[in-house]
């Protein structure tokens, strides 16, 4: 029966993730966005806890937590710095790919050798539906221009398509760029040239799951920003003075702090609930396209709210509202954007005038 | 982390949708084109109290307690949102028009004196026939704001002499009796509030007027005078030392909050049918691959999706008797408007279908609308909302 008790496990997860946020990214976000890294320490520690294996098959103890587990892990990085969390997690989305597709042995052939390199990326590039196709086949190796990758380092890139996934290691260029948003995870143009390619796999049904994990995934990095938005505009309104009283207490703030509230718990709840499909097996492409939207739209309502709650303050770079704003924009541009996932998520739209409570999707 | 509906609740949908298909649907649009209630003697309310309908949720002298149904999924908030909505999704005027002591049950159950809960709710646990009971807060000067009712009450010797008008209150006209706040101070607010059950036919209880409603002309929502009504001291409900007791917590709130999520749920009701029609509707001429329509449906269907887990989520904490006043209040706040952008964007789907007045989609949008003034309007959840999150003060 429904139950939003996420249980002992994962609350220990979570307040594992949140006090690393608190001790290694909260203090130097600024400091990391200039250094276009979150620094070796940062990483040792991540690296230490096990983050990064986290859903990771049949590896160690720590793993197969799963999709929930990912999702409150990357809600509280993010809410401190979604550029630190991509660049803290060596495979990032590029794991689903190879995980989905590959199997346990390509998660480890690929993925295991990133974990021993400090600092490693792997990059999952979508060229499929819903953006243009930056990358071109030819025999066996992909060639073309990525405009932006959140990264200055690539190790390894997972090419997804529609088809299946393959993976490139060598004829890998990186182009630094000063980049908008997660620029602690760096940001370059990504060139390949004839960049062979090192293993593939093909399978359309994989190719849609790991699509949704990778859309998961960013829908996660998206409610953590905007979720810290919401909450650090709010503390500030109900400190600033104007015209007598809090700001926050005007009521044309008051609803607007209300709605921006709703609008962080409905991106939420629906990442949460996707999430919570994948892991008991259940069909999660169609409800993690819909997080993702539902995300990307709430972010682009809340962030740039957070910014006019603080006024002159919050377009200033002494507060982290503005970065926000950039991350709350630019993280909805990956995979194919909105549109890529309005594609799925409005797939099999249709009436279901048989079945109760059915047309949700919650079954 | 679990979101599946359990299986003994499926079963239980399954019975409402049947019935919801055969007769609530088509008595929904029936009252609504003859734009009147369905009658207290219409034989599908004494079908219902064949079939078991009806009934209070008291289990009878002794009981009173609902905490060994609370830990099971028959009877938690969480079941019965799922219910509601099934039945809200049939029609929702309709799903209040059932009898059963209705709202007036709640402060029964929570305040009343055992034998109160004996003489009022005693005859609803076996009903010989269909009975209703009613609950009557609002009056024409005080909506959301309840702490402005006017309605007085004075004591005088053993009775009390209710006077005042109230308004909009559901199966009053058919109701055995009525739950009817007072205050006998206006100048104490909530504190000097007092609930009666005045019983039909008491004299100075009248001027009955059902109203004449935009939408859910399934019910009746009746307006009526109290003029020097005398009620008996032991229809206070809970007896004096009951508001003896409570004035030594002053100020202090419940902290939580069941009835918000449950009307909320009955909105994404309402707003699923309307989705369901939209698409049919779509699919018929042959629009669904109209990419404006179909982003615009998924939208729609993505905004009632997050509206239920919202409810979800409140009615949860509920059942755990965890606080939820800001997630009860977000969930009544989004419900509503994501049910009735489903209703307008089904009428756009319509075209000038949908102003011939005599499709569903176009019932709903008129039907969808209270949804969001029960209970608390959206306004006033955002208030609430903020009182949480900000301090805002409450002047």
């Amino acid at each position: 029966m429904i139950d939003f008790q996420i249980g002992d496990e994962l609350e220990l997860v979570r307040n594992t993730a949140l006090n690393y946020a608190d001790d290694h990214l909260r203090p130097a976000l600024r400091e990391n966005e200039s250094a276009r890294t979150p620094g070796r320490a940062a990483e040792e520690a991540f690296a230490e806890i096990g983050f990064a294996t986290l859903e990771w098959p049949e590896l160690d103890a720590e793993s197969g937590l799963g999709a929930v587990a990912r999702y409150l892990v990357l809600e509280e990085l993010a809410a401190a710095d979604p550029g630190a969390a991509l660049a803290l997690d060596p495979l990032g989305p590029a794991l689903y790919p190879l995980m989905e597709l590959g199997g346990p042995d390509a998660v480890r052939d690929f993925g295991e050798p990133l974990l021993s390199s400090m600092g490693s990326r792997g990059l999952l590039i979508w060229n499929g539906a819903g953006a243009p196709r930056c990358l071109e086949r030819k025999g066996n190796s992909w060639s073309g221009v990525v405009p932006w990758v959140p990264a200055d380092r690539a190790d390894l890139v997972v090419v997804l398509d529609e088809e299946g996934a393959s993976v490139v290691q060598q004829g890998i260029e990186l182009e630094r760029l000063r980049g908008s948003g997660l620029r602690t995870a760096g940001a370059s143009e990504l060139t390949l040239h004839s960049a062979p390619i090192a293993a593939e796999w093909s399978g359309a049904d994989g190719a849609r799951r790991a699509l949704a994990r990778a859309r998961l995934y960013v829908a996660a990095l998206l409610v953590g920003v905007m979720r810290e938005s919401s909450d650090y505009s709010r503390r500030y309104a109900m400190d600033r003075v104007a015209f007598g009283k809090p700001i926050a207490h005007h009521q044309a703030l008051a609803f607007l702090i209300a709605d921006m509230a709703i609008a962080v718990d409905s991106a939420r709840i629906l990442g949460l609930e996707a999430a919570w499909r994948l892991d008991t097996g259940r069909p999660g492409e169609e409800a993690s396209a819909t997080a993702f939207l539902e995300a990307a739209e709430q972010a682009t309502f809340v962030t740039p709210n957070g910014v006019q709650i603080l006024g002159g303050h919050g377009f200033m770079q002494d507060h982290p509202v503005e970065k926000f704003m950039r991350e709350g924009r630019t993280l909805g541009l990956f995979f194919g954007g909105v549109d890529g996932a309005r594609e799925d998520a409005a797939r099999g739209m249709k009436a279901f005038p048989e079945e109760p409570l059915l047309p949700l999707g919650a079954a | 982390m679990d979101l599946a509906i359990d299986e003994g609740t499926l079963e239980r949908l399954k019975g409402i949708r049947a019935l919801g298909a055969s007769q609530i649907r088509p008595l929904g649009i029936e009252a609504d084109r003859l734009g009147r209630p369905t009658p207290p003697e219409h034989p599908f309310f004494e079908g219902l109290v064949r079939a078991g309908q009806g009934r209070t949720r008291w289990r009878g002298e002794g009981s009173g307690t609902q905490s060994e149904e609370r830990a099971g999924s028959i009877g938690s908030s969480r079941s019965t949102l799922c219910l509601a909505e099934e039945m809200s999704y049939w029609d929702r005027g309709v799903a209040v028009s059932f009898p059963g002591p209705g709202l007036g049950e709640p402060p029964l159950i929570s305040m009343g004196t055992e034998d109160q809960k004996r003489r009022f709710l005693g005859p609803f646990v076996h009903p010989d026939r269909a009975r209703w009971g009613s609950f009557a807060m609002t009056e024409p000067g005080a909506g959301s704001d309840v702490a402005g009712i006017r309605a007085s009450a004075r004591k005088e010797g053993n009775t009390w002499i209710l006077n005042g008008a109230k308004s909009f209150a559901a199966n009053a006209s058919r109701s055995d009796w009525i739950v009817v706040w007072a205050t006998v101070d206006s100048s104490l607010g909530r504190e000097g509030h007092r609930a009666f059950v005045v019983e039909k036919g008491t004299p100075g209880l009248g001027d009955f007027q059902v109203e004449r409603k935009m939408g859910l002309k399934a019910y009746e929502s009746t307006s009526f005078s109290l003029v020097d009504c005398r009620v008996p001291a032991e229809n206070l409900i809970g007896g004096e030392e009951h508001y003896a007791r409570r004035a030594g917590f002053k100020g202090a709130m419940r902290s939580f909050n069941a009835t918000r999520p449950l009307v909320a749920v009955m909105a994404v009701g309402i707003g699923r049918a309307a989705l369901d029609a939209g698409v049919e509707f779509a699919e018929k001429s042959d629009l669904l691959g109209d990419i404006r329509i179909r982003d615009r449906l998924e939208r729609t269907r993505r905004k009632l999706r997050s509206a239920r887990l919202l409810c979800w989520r409140a009615a949860w904490l509920a059942d755990h008797g965890r606080p939820n006043i800001l997630e009860a209040s977000m969930a009544k706040a989004a419900a509503p408007t994501a049910a009735l952008e489903a209703a307008s964007l089904g009428m756009e789907i319509l075209g000038v279908v949908g102003g011939r007045g005599d499709h569903l989609i176009e019932k709903l949008y008129r039907d969808v609308k209270a949804m969001d003034i029960v209970e608390g309007t959206g306004q006033v959840q955002r208030l609430i909302m903020a009182r949480q999150l900000v301090q805002l003060p409450r002047d």
